[in-house]
């Protein structure tokens, strides 16, 4: 791996690539709006918890288990993987939205890389056999780069990441200082979550926390928003 | 690993307008009570018990249910599910069912109790073809312990697969292990010891009916915490926080007093517990 791939899967990762990332905030505005998270430090817990708890059991493990399948040649996996991100994400808001995301990070992916297996995706998507996701986009073009798996998987985290700093500093709203300082104290906890992705099974897929989940679903309720989710 | 505690196997089917059981089979720690007819509708209700009182270190229970077309099951438990500590391997049941066309099935098994240092993983994997109903709920609760910590129990593991024609389409895996979690911080637990899922899966559901199912319960209380959302396909799926089992009980038992009405025109019968 080169430093220009580095700098070519660091394109994906900026917060203002546009694929739609700022508009949700995958509950975050619920728990904004009861008042349970208000500054930086009640929204740091807030991520960790998103990340800990719900982020590496579904895009985090199959970042890393879409990558094994693309070194193997294993495509029905990916597919696999597609729908299972897909299904095992039960609120609605969230589900559409996720959906939406990696459809728009797909089409602009498509427009910088010929990849084939990111036609392929894209034919199934059409066919309406695939769903698309932002993970598997991602990693299709990491493992395309020659990135290393866990590297991947760390800079998918990251993008993820920094986007909602973004969005809390807009909705909290917090200072552009704090926004970057968070994403500075984060850095060790988004370490530590890809060390765990690498320790997970293919049985811990999907695990989602309660709250976390609620708060998701609790969003469609939500009158005035910002946020799609 | 076919050394299972308990096993059960039931398989119902639809005979003039009555549902009744093609066959019946338990073995170990599983057995089910004489079939109830609870009202004229020609549904069954089959109660399932654990003689053993609890399920304990390394356990394996196993069920697999199958619905012919039109066969219309209620299947519950007489009283809930015990986990008690697990010092070597953690206890385990799956269930597999398999629901033809326009059969209609409600699993609503009574709350689930974790012990101290318990461990149990669950696994339900629901086959359906088209036209068919699930109402399916479950409540996870912590058992009293010794020192009065809330949360003794080490890991609770529920896994819900539901496949439409074959294919995956709901995907809901819960796991608390207070263990290793901050379980009553932001995010996870938030305060709350119990916590209710419910599922239904029917071609019927749309955004009026979830509307009229939120409008249902008041969602001022801090009582419980509340959320609902349609499926990626017609269905909804519920979940609840609360601080005892009556409240999400109240909660469920209204949805599907509101769920029987407008699908079925019927009232759902009291499970009564002997």
């Amino acid at each position: 791996m080169n430093n220009n791939n580095i700098l070519s899967l660091f394109q994906l990762c900026d917060s203002n690539f546009p694929i739609g990332s700022f508009s949700h905030s995958y509950g975050l505005e619920s728990y904004i709006q009861e008042g349970k998270v208000h500054d930086q430090a009640t929204f740091l817990q807030w991520l960790q918890a998103y990340v800990h708890e719900q982020l590496i059991y579904s895009d985090g493990l199959a970042s890393r288990l879409v990558y094994e399948a693309l070194e193997k040649e294993d495509l029905q996996k990916v597919w696999k993987l597609d729908r299972m991100l897909m299904v095992q994400n039960l609120p609605r808001e969230t589900r559409e939205g996720t959906q939406r995301i990696g459809e728009r990070m797909l089409n602009l992916v498509e427009s910088l890389y010929v990849i084939p297996m990111l036609s392929k995706y894209r034919e199934r998507i059409n066919k309406k056999q695939s769903f698309g996701h932002s993970a598997i986009v991602f990693t299709i073009v990491g493992h395309h780069l020659g990135v290393p798996n866990s590297t991947t998987t760390l800079y998918y985290l990251y993008s993820t990441v920094a986007s909602l700093v973004q969005n809390a500093v807009r909705a909290i709203p917090l200072g552009q200082t704090a926004g970057q300082k968070t994403i500075q104290e984060f850095q060790g906890a988004l370490t530590k979550a890809t060390q765990k992705i690498q320790s997970l099974d293919e049985e811990d897929f999907g695990i989602v926390s309660p709250g976390l989940e609620l708060s998701q679903m609790k969003h469609e309720r939500v009158n005035i928003r910002i946020f799609m989710s | 690993m076919e050394d299972w505690t308990g096993v059960l196997r039931l398989g119902a089917e639809e005979r003039n307008g009555k549902t009744v059981a093609k066959n019946v089979y338990f073995q170990g720690a599983y057995k089910v009570m004489r079939p109830i007819y609870h009202d004229e509708s020609g549904q069954v209700c089959y109660y399932i018990l654990n003689p053993g009182g609890g399920y304990l270190d390394g356990d394996r229970y196993q069920m697999k249910i199958s619905l012919e077309k039109q066969a219309k099951l209620t299947l519950t438990t007489q009283s809930a599910t015990k986990i008690y500590k697990t010092p070597n391997s953690h206890a385990y049941q799956e269930a597999e069912f398999n629901l033809k066309e326009g059969s209609y099935l409600e699993y609503i098994p009574d709350p689930l109790i974790g012990y101290q240092d318990a461990r149990y993983k669950q696994k339900n994997m629901i086959h359906m073809e088209k036209g068919c109903t699930l109402l399916y709920s479950d409540i996870i609760t912590p058992g009293w312990s010794p020192g009065g910590e809330k949360f003794s129990y080490d890991k609770l593991q529920l896994i819900n697969e539901i496949y439409m024609e074959n294919e995956l389409v709901v995907y809901d895996h819960i796991k608390l292990s207070p263990a290793t979690q901050n379980i009553n911080g932001l995010g996870l637990m938030e305060g709350y010891s119990h916590l209710g899922s419910m599922i239904v899966v029917d071609e019927k559901t749309d955004h009026d009916l979830l509307d009229r199912l939120y409008e249902a319960v008041p969602n001022q209380t801090k009582e419980y915490k509340i959320g609902l959302s349609l499926l990626p396909i017609p269905g909804f799926t519920v979940r609840v926080l609360a601080n005892g089992t009556q409240t999400i009980e109240r909660i469920f038992s209204e949805f599907h007093n509101i769920i029987s009405q407008e699908w079925f025109n019927k009232t759902p019968s009291f499970l009564r517990k002997y």
